[in-house]
């Protein structure tokens, strides 16, 4: 989440590219990519370690489409997004304030950061909210 | 804010396609390791996780695509529009192709 609102931030800096901004600019850019590099290794990590108990419950459960469509979604949009935010300070480092080709470019892997962030946040409520109906269910209170 | 020249730098142009290519090969990875379960398996023994591999695999051809197309100066010829209009292209169709594609397997 502090990566798309970094995004947000260097989409709003961008659109007022100015020479005493473009170091925050940048500076917002290399935010996102070290954000998005955290969330890529933590999050992998509780993915890779701690999610299995939740995905067989979640299976098992009356919404196993939280699953087999939003998990599976959002686990392979996560990368997509992993590779803009690693672009994002690479595009970032030109002239904006002089350069409007680069203003849109970066504008644009911004907005697109911004968007799939916030759809696997949105697919992340939908797996956690499975995860709870699972649980209240008669298979997730440990019934045969 | 100023007009500006309508060039992009090398660096931009070049992991600008190497992005666009490695978004892509990231959808078509994913659909490819679901319909193929051997190659998963494969994934999944490098690493212990056919995720972890895939993402490793984005990254390494992201990085290493882009410093080839910067070093060669291939993309030289692309107009700016060409390069924002893969990028952004690319990244909604195998954004929606993945959501598809999980909606339909």
């Amino acid at each position: 989440m502090l990566g798309v609102l970094s995004a947000v931030w260097v989409f709003v800096e961008t659109l007022n590219a100015h020479p005493r901004n473009s170091g925050r600019i940048r500076t917002a850019a290399l935010v996102v990519t070290l954000c998005m590099a955290g969330a890529w290794v933590l999050g992998g990590h509780w993915y890779l370690h701690f999610y299995p108990a939740d995905k067989a419950l979640i299976l098992h459960g009356p919404w196993p489409f939280a699953h087999n469509l939003f998990m599976e979604t959002k686990e392979h949009l996560f990368l997509l997004v992993l590779i803009l935010s690693l672009y994002l300070p690479i595009a970032a480092w030109e002239n904006l304030h002089a350069n409007a080709a680069a203003r849109k470019l970066v504008l644009w892997v911004a907005l697109l950061i911004g968007v799939n962030g916030l759809a696997i946040e949105s697919f992340g409520a939908v797996v956690n909210h499975a995860a709870k109906i699972a649980l209240s269910s008669p298979i997730g209170k440990g019934a045969p | 804010m100023e007009a500006g020249t309508p060039e992009l730098g090398g660096a931009a142009r070049a992991f600008a396609i190497a992005a666009a290519t490695a978004i892509l090969f990231n959808t078509v990875l994913a659909c490819v390791k679901d319909a193929h379960k051997p190659l998963q398996i494969f994934m999944a023994s490098l690493t212990g996780s056919d995720w972890t591999t895939q993402g490793i695999a984005d990254v390494a051809l992201f990085a290493f695509l882009g410093l080839i197309l910067w070093k060669s100066n291939l993309t030289k010829n692309i107009r700016p529009a060409g390069i924002i209009f893969s990028l952004a292209g690319t990244t909604i169709i195998a954004g929606a192709g993945l959501f598809a594609w999980y909606a339909l397997y």
